[in-house]
């Protein structure tokens, strides 16, 4: 059962604005008193409208009132350093998802080219056939993948066999990366170079891998 | 099916014990209370003003049509002036024009922000699918040993290679055109593709105006073809650009030959033990 999306406007219709309008106020109220009782804070909140007689006031008048003049206590910068309309508000939060939004692009652009980058190393595409306009990003992908690799080599050469007998060896290596010329096409030697892999997910020890043994 | 985390779960109406949760349990519950308040003044044309005082004494309200006025309507300091009532209420419409418009960029935005982050399951479905794994470098990199990685450094630097000379040759392809100073015709053909701005738009938020004035320092000066040293890369304005950094080839006076930085000569150009790993006549 999903919720109905409501839209972000003034409701035209007086009577279910009126109803909304009883439900919502309810609804911040409760969530006021939660915020004070779970953070132990001072909270104060106003709310009026023309279906109100008095204006809604909690937690009741004296504690708004002691609210209030703690308020007025502060020098007035602390006071309306963080205050807020609706303008500033909404400004506020536009910005603030815009950046989370922009981040998981960027996120997902880098997981898209990645994809593209193994695709090239396995002759599903060539460079020749990416989007001029992610050429970029697709470089930038490989290099951040290169850096990462050198790192690893570092580690492992550092170690010098004593913890690489320990790695967890995927698959077998006696596959080569069919690498696409640029502009060829090579789909019949990506064939047959898959013919010879071998799928298997074992722990190998390094010393029993013979490079030099591959079929061609 | 194992749960990955137990999911909301209902918490005690009593003031929390975790200082650090308690810190950001506040934040959140703010910011989520601040969210209602706003809704309601926008669907229902109410005025309310929610004033909070953090942990760390700090004081944050929110008030519509602001903060001040409604409080001072409630301790009854300000009775309303009846000649000021027209103008009260022809800011009052302004105001929530400006409202309504952002009310409605903000839902574009969210609803954008939804459609990425599908897009997200989405690639990571499909890596989750593909092809039963059998390209061994598709694996983690942890889990490869030395030579793997070495073999696999050595494509992978070919590759960059191919991607860098199809860049150039798009390069190449632009730079003859006019000076690009305040144009806007070209800031999609570099560095990240935008589908929004095919036009130069007046309302630009600030991420598209960076972006712009970033594409658009490819200074290229009419009569002379060549490229100014500062300016690097066919794939956008390394300097300022973060998706983009540490991508650079350099170029000389000729666009046609270009040197990479390269860290460190690439081991495979030395190789001579093993027979050639990769396609006939691969370069």
């Amino acid at each position: 059962m999903t919720r109905q999306k409501v839209k972000m406007a003034f409701i035209e219709n007086e009577s279910s604005r009126k109803a909304t309008y009883k439900k919502r106020k309810r609804g911040i109220l409760k969530k006021a008193n939660e915020l004070a009782t779970l953070c132990g804070v001072p909270v104060g909140v106003i709310i009026d409208s023309p279906y109100d007689l008095t204006p809604e006031v909690w937690p009741s008048r004296e504690d708004m009132d002691n609210v209030l003049s703690q308020l007025q206590r502060l020098p007035v910068m602390d006071r309306t350093k963080k205050m807020l309309n609706q303008e500033s508000y909404l400004k506020q939060s536009i910005s603030k998802a815009s950046e989370t939004c922009k981040k998981l692009t960027k996120e997902n652009k880098e997981l898209e080219m990645k994809e593209v980058m193994f695709d090239c190393l396995s002759g599903k595409t060539s460079p020749s056939r990416i989007e001029k306009n992610d050429l970029g990003a697709c470089g930038n992908v490989i290099e951040q993948y290169l850096r990462n690799l050198n790192r690893r080599i570092e580690i492992l050469s550092k170690n010098d066999g004593a913890s690489s007998s320990s790695v967890h060896v995927v698959a077998s290596t006696s596959v080569a990366m069919p690498i696409v010329e640029l502009g060829s096409s090579s789909t019949a030697f990506c064939d047959m170079i898959r013919q010879q892999q071998i799928q298997s997910n074992m722990n190998q020890n390094v010393g029993s891998l013979d490079l030099n043994q591959q079929q061609w | 099916m194992v749960r990955k985390s137990k999911g909301r779960q209902k918490i005690e109406m009593v003031k929390m014990k975790n200082e650090n949760n308690l810190q950001v349990t506040f934040s959140k519950r703010r910011t989520g209370l601040f969210k209602k308040a706003s809704e309601l003044c926008t669907l229902c044309g109410a005025e309310i003003v929610v004033i909070v005082f953090s942990p760390g004494k700090k004081v944050f309200s929110f008030g519509h049509p602001n903060v001040d006025c409604v409080i001072d309507r409630f301790a009854n300091i300000n009775p309303p002036n009846p000649r000021q009532h027209t103008d009260i209420q022809l800011s009052e419409a302004r105001r929530n024009a400006i409202v309504q418009d952002l009310n409605n960029h903000l839902t574009q935005v969210t609803e954008e922000f939804e459609i990425e982050k599908k897009r997200t399951e989405d690639l990571k479905q499909k890596r989750k699918n593909s092809h039963m794994r059998e390209n061994w470098w598709e694996e983690p990199i942890e889990e490869l040993n030395l030579s793997q990685l070495t073999e696999f450094k050595c494509g992978l630097e070919k590759l960059r290679k191919t991607v860098t000379t199809e860049a150039c040759k798009n390069f190449q392809a632009i730079v003859p055109r006019h000076n690009f100073y305040g144009g806007s015709s070209n800031n999609s053909t570099f560095g990240i593709c935008d589908d929004h701005t095919d036009n130069i738009d007046t309302d630009l938020d600030l991420y598209n105006h960076q972006r712009m004035v970033a594409t658009n320092t490819f200074a290229c000066n009419q009569h002379n073809m060549m490229v100014p040293y500062h300016i690097t890369s066919p794939f956008g304005n390394i300097a300022n650009s973060n998706i983009i950094e540490g991508f650079a080839p350099e170029y000389n006076q000729n666009p046609n030959q270009f040197c990479f930085k390269q860290e460190q000569m690439s081991e495979c150009d030395q190789h001579s033990a093993h027979p050639p790993r990769f396609g006939h006549g691969y370069y």
